[in-house]
């Protein structure tokens, strides 16, 4: 066993030719190998081993004696000093004891054959001179070339250009004049304000909120907006929704039972929180990693429920495998989501196409090898995902209630042991025998059926006091999902072998240690009592500001959710696989004055909001469309279709539903039973009657803002589903925007739309009172922000009266199929 | 043109990177088409990466997982054996164990047809066409668990997250009829399989190629008709006002496409809520051919349910519908195939309830020639133990390590087995296909390289057949 170097070359293979060691062979030799064993190599093996160099599998190559003795992923094929416990012939006898595949998978060879390579390898191998071939040298992915690669580089200010007031200006106006891009001019109050309220919270503005800032003449109305917005309450709301895409935010396990993870939301009301508090973004990313081994705070504590929000199979067909399929899901998220780097790929080989070896992704995955999974039961309850984060202040009340309900227990149990004893006496010697047999336990748990009347619901009632006693949290005793516990010595982790965990490479072991390119020394670690401090040491190098990547991906997240794409359009993969920056020397210039700002988040936003690329007007340019048609130099602001919280928060906002209370529990709103029948046990998890939340007599319950919904993994609102809510089994760093029918269905003639769509009637009628007119104009500026003009005003009165008209519906009616119609509209859905 | 530039989680350079290594019939419609398809149409039809065998796919799910050994891996081994402790080893719900006690088939085994298949007497109509199914005996998958193995089965990895095989095919092929959807799925009447939704999940690709519930019913579809109180003529009106409200919006803003394939969609919708109904509307059918798929006669009591859900298959398929998922089972226990307790109880059920409509549904599809361009698979997501779970009792656990499948129909040779398994039924031992050998073979008759349809995601080019890639089960290719 060895420590890799830090040069990151994992597999450096010796070149091993003929040489004069070579042991010489006999003719004999030679002509059996000729005769007997190389057609049944070719016939066999080889398609897989050799003959195509583009269909090796598992790196192993049977085509000459050495790369047979290098061996593939599971290691050398023959071994010549113990033949008979050769890889090659444990495979194709069924003899494999590593997990690996038996050979050849088309079926067993027949018993001649097998002699026949038995013989050969404990012959030695004997191969013709041709045939001994050699094996090329490992080439390590960290090249010269590879380590200049613009994103491992140092972050570095440039100066910024002449020309602008805002920096962001000064550097896109560069290329835009480079392209000859005639830039826009501004959008219009109206739209701005829409624009500025979805961006940062989310929700539509009010008529009266539209008009407060197109009234406001003063030369920074506009700033002001921002200022007031960025600490309105709900911009965590939105933001943190932006976060939680990245963490793949979920409730729920996933896979059979998809069962509740135990208080998940107190993660995301941290999330929404640290954003109010504009948090800076390198403390936040701390929390998260190493919040356990921080001093002391709830807050930090609460916010390890990061690593609790992955997939967790409480029945998993192979536990090894399931242990790094957790592990290789905060790997890849925290890899992808705080450094934008793929390492994900390297769980099996090398990198394919930016330089991280194979070895790069064990030494990332030691830093979390403390972890103690979900759980080491099949239950979700387990004290290794729920921390205690009562405040010190609150421990001494906390502790003496502690100590009461530990009486109060014991009261109990004394009571309970006689009926017990009674009834044990009754039983049969078979479970007489158990109790002696310290099975106790199981044995009582029959007494709820053995006892009879009085005593039987005097008992019941007993254990029913008793297993609330022992599972409800006590009333000042507060509770997190996060990190509870840790192994202060982690086992070791090495190089598994085709990413597969029961193939361990022995002779490669992997302390933690970041990506080998960046040539960043190995950390300092110290335990604590309660873990390994690997992820302290993790969290000093992600929240650096030596870190090139953490501050570049951060600020390109905030661009894309302000301007629709990221400076770089693949936010969670800066490599080559990932998009090119199309502004390197602004996203540089941002990323640095974000760190050199204290990683403050707000700031970074009102910077981007105040260019006046972002204050664009969205319209076309025949010219412009011509030179860039993907507006990639944001010649224009680009449009959007609202998310697909927006789309539910706008509909339930416009039509005066919203419950805009904060934080707490999850909320459930109504789901067709059409849609509930496709659960296997249809409703579980989601009516309140079968563990979920939702009460069919308090349907209201739901209609908070979709960042409190439940997020069941196995299933979604419909309306969120269709308008392409980020997938949560893994990390969401774009939104998808479709369009299918489907989605129209839902929105035309699907419950919840009619719901909201009479609601905004009803509004409408109580607002604006019964004079069609003035109910038109209300609508509109509900559903658009702006104030509509005569005509069109004039044309919907006269659909909504040839409606009722036409089709004898009263009033009421044929307002609420208006309303339908303007919560279709593309205008109400998509922004400028 | 602007904010489809978000398209995908991926960017245009990628998608080239990809389109141009592994999709050739995506790059050739060029960049900004590229850019745009999923936004505008993601169901557009689509050529194949080369010529295809079939066009459309029903596959027939036997969730909870049919007996290979009980129904169509006849193992005369185990004749006379009943109750035998034999050392085997297995590995199920139950976990692993080295011995176990034989649980005979309980059903007698005869050869059928030209090719003389066996098949044992819980299949009496399927076996008639046993010379249009290829058998392949040797299936092995990695879970004996119901919920990684249905992933598996479905999208061919056993954690969730990726697309299934249903969405592979419409990412690949788009769908022919664009009134209906691409990809549907039928469940059971008494619920859905474990995990539900997540086993027709489009996982990480966008959410338009999830597979859409359809029932045998007048409402086929989810919110496919205005509420009550709302008449057509009520909504064609609302749909007309929002149209000349959308073109009005549209005319400044011309150059996005995404608005004007939004406008598109209402039609689309529109037209849906004739065609899904009038696939499901039998009038049409004959008095013979309801009475072929057991919806009418004698065991209309208990074949009507799976009838009426294979002929609306038939009607799909017919209509250009690209991929039909049926499930036969549903909910826990005995209500699927999931026999742990009585053998004979459940399978007889389950067959029972099947047997007559799939055979109906080969002969349907044969004799109106779409057989031909059609490919039936039959399967659960595993085969289930030749001994017993519990000390009594006939119930058979979970079985990975070796099951049968079944395919016809698209370009399959039919009239032949293909691999086998061990003595006891146990063990697939020769000629061994992965789950994802079968998903090879699907896409290959679709006209998809199994090896190059890839999506790229997380930094990497996904395949439904994973990294490695998997071959085609040439045997029972024709």
């Amino acid at each position: 066993m060895r420590a890799l170097p830090l040069s990151g070359l994992a597999a450096v293979i010796v070149v091993a030719t003929a040489t004069a060691n070579e042991p010489a062979f006999t003719k004999d030799q030679i002509a059996f190998y000729e005769r007997d064993v190389k057609p049944l190599l070719k016939q066999h093996c080889l398609r897989c081993h050799g003959a195509d160099e583009k269909k090796i599998k598992a790196e192993l190559r049977l085509t000459s004696r050495a790369t047979i003795l290098k061996g593939g992923d599971s290691g050398p094929a023959v071994n010549l000093d113990k033949p008979e416990q050769s890889l090659l012939l444990l495979a194709i006898t069924n003899k494999r004891t590593d997990g690996g595949d038996v050979m050849p998978p088309a079926g067993q060879l027949d018993d001649a054959s097998i002699a026949i390579l038995k013989r050969w390898v404990t012959d030695k191998l004997p191969v013709s001179e041709a045939d001994l071939g050699a094996v090329a040298e490992h080439k390590s992915v960290i090249t010269e070339e590879a380590k200049r690669y613009w994103a491992y580089q140092p972050v570095r200010k440039a100066a910024v250009p002449a020309g602008a007031a805002n920096p962001i200006d000064a550097f896109l106006n560069v290329k835009l004049a480079e392209k000859k891009l005639t830039v826009m001019g501004r959008a219009d109050k109206t739209t701005l304000v829409r624009r500025v309220y979805y961006d940062l919270i989310g929700l539509p503005p009010t008529p009266e909120q539209v008009d407060a800032f197109v009234k406001d003449t003063s030369p920074n109305a506009y700033g002001k907006l921002i200022d007031q917005l960025l600490v309105s309450p709900h911009y965590g709301e939105k933001w943190g929704r932006h976060w939680l895409d990245v963490v793949r935010y979920a409730e729920t396990n996933g896979y059979e039972r998809d069962g509740p993870k135990p208080l998940a939301w107190k993660y995301r009301d941290y999330v929404i929180r640290s954003f109010n508090a504009d948090k800076p973004y390198d403390r936040f990313v701390r929390e998260q990693i190493a919040g356990d081994e921080m001093p002391w705070s709830a807050e930090a504590l609460t916010a390890t429920g990061f690593y609790r929000l992955g997939l967790w199979d409480d029945e998993p067909a192979d536990s090894v495998q399931a242990l790094y399929d957790g592990y290789d899901d905060i790997v890849t998220v925290v890899a992808q989501g705080m450094l934008g780097m793929s390492l994900n790929c390297n769980r099996c080989h090398d990198h394919k196409r930016d330089p991280f070896p194979h070895s790069d992704y064990y030494r990332f995955l030691a830093f979390f090898r403390d972890i103690a999974p979900f759980s080491d039961t099949r239950s979700v309850s387990s004290a290794n995902n729920i921390v205690d984060v009562t405040p010190p202040a609150r421990k001494q009340v906390y502790e003496k209630d502690l100590e009461e309900r530990q009486k109060e227990i014991a009261s109990i149990k004394a009571r309970m042991k006689p009926i017990e004893d009674a009834a044990i006496q009754k039983m049969s010697p078979k479970d007489q025998l158990a109790v002696q047999d310290g099975k106790r336990a199981q044995v009582i748990a029959k007494l709820p059926l053995v006892l009879e009347g009085t005593t039987r619901r005097k008992y019941n009632s007993m254990s029913r006091q008793l297993r609330e006693l022992q599972t409800q949290p006590l009333p000042s005793q507060e509770l997190a999902m996060g990190l509870n516990r840790c192994l202060p010595k982690p086992p070791p982790v090495y190089v598994m072998a085709r990413g597969n965990p029961h193939a361990p490479k022995e002779e490669e072991l992997c302390p933690p240690g970041f990506p080998a390119v960046l040539g960043v020394p190995d950390p300092k670690i110290v335990a604590t009592a309660k873990s390994s401090g690997r992820r302290t040491a993790l969290a000093d190098w992600i929240a650096s500001n030596d870190n090139p990547m953490t501050a570049r991906v951060f600020v390109n997240r905030l661009w894309q959710h302000h301007f629709g794409t990221g400076l770089v359009g693949s936010p969670n993969d800066f490599g080559k696989l990932g998009d090119q920056p199309t502004h390197p020397a602004l996203l540089d210039w941002l990323a640095a004055d974000f760190m050199e700002h204290g990683w403050k988040i707000k700031r970074m936003h009102k910077l981007m909001m105040m260019s006046d690329a972002y204050q664009r007007s969205s319209t076309g340019d025949a010219a412009n469309l011509k030179v860039d048609p993907t507006n990639s130099l944001l010649w224009r602001f680009s449009m959007r279709r609202l998310g697909a919280e927006e789309v539910r928060d706008s509909m339930l906002a416009v039509s005066g539903q919203l419950d805009l209370k904060q934080f707490g529990a999850s909320v459930y709103p109504k789901i067709p039973e059409e849609v509930l029948h496709g659960q296997s046990q249809p409703g579980l998890g989601w009516l309140k009657r079968k563990g979920g939340g939702y009460d069919p007599a308090r349907p209201d319950d739901g209609n908070r803002r979709t960042i409190y919904v439940h997020v069941k993994r196995s299933l979604q609102v419909p309306i969120l589903a269709t308008h392409d809510q980020a997938d949560t089994d893994s990390s969401c760093p774009v939104r998808y925007t479709t369009t299918v029918p489907t989605q129209a269905l839902g929105l035309i003639n699907g419950e919840f739309a009619h719901d909201t769509a009479t609601a905004l009637a009803m509004r409408l009628s109580k607002d604006a009172g019964h004079d069609v007119t003035k109910q038109v104009t209300l609508a509109i500026r509900l559903t658009t922000g702006r104030e509509p003009a005569a005509e069109e005003v004039a044309s919907d009165t006269a659909f909504v009266t040839k409606l009722a008209r036409e089709h004898k519906l009263d009033a009421a009616t044929a307002l609420q199929r208006y309303c339908l119609m303007l919560l279709n509209a593309n205008e109400f859905v998509y922004l400028d | 043109m602007t904010s489809a530039r978000q398209f995908c989680r991926r960017t245009r350079r990628e998608f080239f990177f990809d389109a141009g290594a592994a999709f050739p019939a995506l790059a050739a419609t060029g960049m900004l088409a590229a850019d745009k398809a999923f936004a505008d149409n993601p169901m557009a039809a689509k050529k194949p990466m080369r010529p295809a065998k079939a066009k459309s796919v029903i596959f027939i799910f036997c969730y909870g997982g049919p007996s290979h050994i009980d129904t169509f891996d006849y193992k005369p081994y185990l004749v006379g054996k009943d109750n035998k402790m034999v050392p085997i080893k297995t590995f199920g719900r139950g976990g692993k164990k080295a011995e176990g006690r034989i649980v005979e088939p309980r059903w007698k085994f005869k050869q059928h047809g030209q090719s003389g298949a066996w098949v044992s007497e819980l299949f009496p109509n399927v076996a008639k066409h046993v010379d249009d199914i290829a058998f392949i005996k040797s299936m092995y998958a990695e879970s004996p668990i119901h919920g990684s193995a249905l992933l598996m089965m479905n999208s061919g990895r056993l954690i969730s997250g990726a697309p299934c095989i249903g969405s592979w095919v419409t990412y690949g092929l788009g769908s022919e009829n664009q009134n209906l959807p691409g990809f549907v799925v039928m469940l059971d009447h008494t619920g859905g399989p474990i995990s539900g939704p997540k086993n027709w999940s489009s996982g990480y690709m966008p959410a338009a190629y999830q597979g859409v519930i359809l029932r045998a019913t007048d409402r086929p579809i989810f919110d496919l008709a205005p509420p009550d109180g709302m008449t057509h003529a009520q909504q064609r009106a609302v749909l007309d006002r929002l149209k000349e409200k959308n073109e009005e919006h549209l005319r400044t803003r011309a150059d996005n496409s995404e608005l004007a394939a939004r406008i598109a969609s209402y039609e689309l919708a529109y037209k849906m809520q004739s065609h899904a109904p009038e696939a499901v509307d039998f009038t049409k059918e004959s008095k013979e051919t309801l009475e072929l798929y057991g919806m009418e006669g004698p065991t209309k009591k208990r074949t009507e349910e799976f009838g009426r859900k294979l002929l609306l298959a038939r009607r799909l398929v017919e209509r250009g519908v690209r991929f039909v998922q049926v499930y036969s089972g549903g909910a826990h226990n005995d209500e699927n195939w999931d026999a742990h307790t009585d053998i004979k109880l459940n399978h007889e059920k389950h067959c029972g309830n099947t047997d007559k409509p799939i055979a109906a549904l080969l002969t349907d599809l044969k004799r109106k020639g779409l057989l031909d361009d059609t490919i039936v698979v039959w399967g659960g997501e595993f085969g289930r133990q030749p001994t017993a779970e519990y000390a009594t009792g006939t119930g058979r656990d979970h079985n990975a390590y070796g099951f049968t499948m079944w395919m016809a129909g698209g370009g399959i040779k039919g009239g032949q087995s293909v691999g086998a398994t061990d003595e006891f039924g146990n063990n697939a031992i020769t000629d061994r296909y992965h789950v994802k050998n079968l998903h090879a073979t699907v896409l290959n008759q679709m006209g998809l390289d199994p090896n190059a349809l890839t999506f790229f995601y997380g930094g990497l080019d996904q395949k439904l057949v994973g990294v490695e890639g998997a071959e085609p089960i040439k045997q029972v290719i024709s």
